[in-house]
């Protein structure tokens, strides 16, 4: 019986595993995307960046509620061209394929911040349309409206030329199949799902005021696991196209259940406070043990197998 | 449950020491075991939150010691006794107890090298005490202080005039401590560092970044290099694992992470 393989081609990428690395989690620096590709993750994702930098909301941004994460960092990056310079000094270091994450206040800026991302050559954009946390700023997230969902897949498309181009999508609107129906007929090579959900409030009682600087913060982790596999099952249904399937991804139980859901990779970010970098290779063991137990050389046989009649 | 140090948590404050204009000790219940050298992150509801070691754990109740630098220390040297403030953690690596210790302090880092000061005490560890100030009103605990610790000023307000590191190398040519303990500015830290790797004396050496979360997952704090954490790996890091580490002395990473000057 061969050595069971986790292999995974996403969009004609090679990823040594499944295991992506979720925008938004130790994605600021190369050393500190390095580190993560390093501890076993099969690609990682930078931190969202638009074309100016943004220094975030206020504290407290990130906090436990228990069952899981809630955030409002409010889209802090250090502008287009410092990111750039982050995924150019990291792909002159590793061999992990890195997701450029991208967004924009208008559809206009989506297109300029993705074809200077392009331009140093991530393996994949990933198009976050879908940020619950700075509405009071940029108003409804795009994923919204399937018009300017379509018109934002169609600029990134045409400013990323060769590189593939996922869109990140949440469960925050509704009519997911619909959204990403939308995104596929404008040319989104792949998408992400999910976003963080919500938005959610934490209330201290004691000071009885929200916790969050930003008031309300998207909720990841734990919580909203049986949501994201539902997001990623549903969409399955309604596309053709691979799906990074991303929320409350802690073990390779939580894996195999994206996977057999219909998605081709799996996004891990919340899990490294439990767990800790540590958390992508302990989930790459289990995966391959799990194939090994069921006799089976590689996840292409169990992706989608969720889909019964 | 668990251990669950990112839930906030609200407390009222239960005593306040002022040491000095804009220089004070808040006091907090404890909640979990601390060691010397780890941090909290302080919230002032409606303000912001910050990052802040811990300078010592006594009788329950946590000591934060914080001097006015910026707008948000500025804020909490205002904070009365009864006034709620959220407190989460303890956050990070702190310093390992040794025998033989030679504790080097700068400014504010004095805060984090007195409860190491009192723990090696407690547990019957020798060590001699530097402690560097720019005058003798930024010495916190100065009553503490007076006697068993070597004490340098930049105005020569207190003790001998000049910095820390010259005390350090002063004491080295003397005596080898079996382990440099340090705590303070960053230009500080790297003149420790030298002179430890010089006299090939193991250091422990407790590092500042701006953070957003404190426990691990936002990547600000994260050094160049191999990607140490200062909120998870750090705050205090030995002189092995500095050899990771590639921006020490740069500008810092602001809060958007460009590095500021760049």
């Amino acid at each position: 019986m061969p050595h069971p393989t986790l292999v995974t081609d996403l969009c004609g990428v090679r990823l040594e595993n499944p295991l992506v690395l979720a925008s938004g989690i130790l994605g600021v620096t190369a050393s500190s995307l390095l580190r993560v590709a390093n501890s076993g993750a099969g690609a990682v994702t930078t931190k969202s960046f638009s074309v100016d930098e943004r220094p975030g909301h206020k504290g407290p941004t990130i906090l436990s509620f228990g069952a899981g994460l809630i955030n409002a960092v409010g889209l802090s990056n250090p502008g287009v061209d410092a990111a750039v310079a982050e995924i150019r000094a990291y792909k002159a270091i590793s061999r992990t394929p890195i997701v450029a994450s991208i967004f924009g206040r208008t559809v206009d800026e989506f297109g300029a911040v993705a074809e200077r991302a392009a331009a140093a050559h991530p393996d994949l954009i990933e198009v976050n349309v879908s940020c619950p946390n700075v509405a009071a700023e940029l108003g409804t997230p795009f994923e919204a409206d399937p018009a300017t969902l379509a018109a934002v897949t169609r600029k990134v498309k045409a400013a990323a030329r060769s590189v593939p181009v996922s869109v990140k999508l949440s469960t925050n609107f509704g009519f997911l199949a619909r959204a990403a129906q939308a995104a596929a007929d404008a040319g989104a090579d792949l998408l992400t799902a999910i976003n963080t959900v919500g938005p959610g409030i934490v209330i201290d009682t004691n000071v009885r005021r929200p916790v969050l600087a930003n008031v309300t913060g998207g909720v990841s982790g734990r919580a909203i696991l049986p949501i994201a596999v539902r997001a990623v099952f549903e969409i399955s249904r309604a596309v053709r196209i691979p799906i990074i399937g991303t929320g409350g991804v802690a073990s390779a139980e939580d894996a195999l259940q994206m996977l057999m859901a219909g998605a081709t990779a799996v996004g891990i970010g919340s899990a490294v406070y439990d767990h800790g970098v540590e958390v992508f290779a302990a989930v790459g063991r289990g995966l391959t043990a799990y194939l090994e137990r069921e006799g089976l050389d590689r996840l292409d046989s169990i992706r989608g197998a969720a889909h019964v009649a | 449950m668990s251990r669950d140090p990112a839930l906030m948590r609200t407390f009222r404050v239960a005593k306040v020491t002022t040491h000095a204009p804009g220089l004070v000790s808040l006091y907090v219940e404890q909640t979990y075991p601390i060691t010397p050298g780890q941090f909290v992150n302080l919230w002032i509801p409606g303000v912001d939150e910050r990052p802040f070691s811990v300078s010592d754990v006594k009788d329950g109740l946590v000591e934060i010691s914080v001097k006015a630098l910026g707008p948000f220390s500025r804020r909490l040297v205002e904070v009365r006794r009864h006034d709620w403030l959220g407190v989460r953690g303890p956050f990070g690596t702190g310093f390992t107890a040794a025998e033989h210790g030679l504790l080097v302090g700068g400014g504010i880092g004095v805060a984090p090298l007195r409860f190491l000061d009192r723990v090696l005490a407690a547990q019957g560890l020798s060590r001699r005490l530097l402690f560097g100030v720019k005058s003798a009103a930024e010495l916190i605990f100065p009553a503490a202080y007076a006697g068993t610790a070597e004490l340098w000023s930049d105005d020569g307000s207190l003790g001998e005039r000049g910095l820390v590191t010259q005390g350090l190398e002063r004491a080295l040519a003397a005596a080898a401590p079996r382990v440099i303990y340090a705590a303070g500015p960053e230009p500080m830290l790297l003149a420790v560092l030298r002179l430890a790797r010089a006299h090939q004396i193991p250091a422990q050496l407790s590092f500042e970044r701006a953070m957003k979360c404190g426990f691990g997952i936002c990547g600000q704090c994260c050094m160049d290099g191999a990607g140490l954490r200062v909120c998870v790996e750090g705050p205090v890091l030995t002189d092995l694992q500095l050899h990771q580490v590639t921006d020490l002395g740069l500008p810092r990473r602001g809060p958007s992470g460009r590095r500021l000057g760049a």
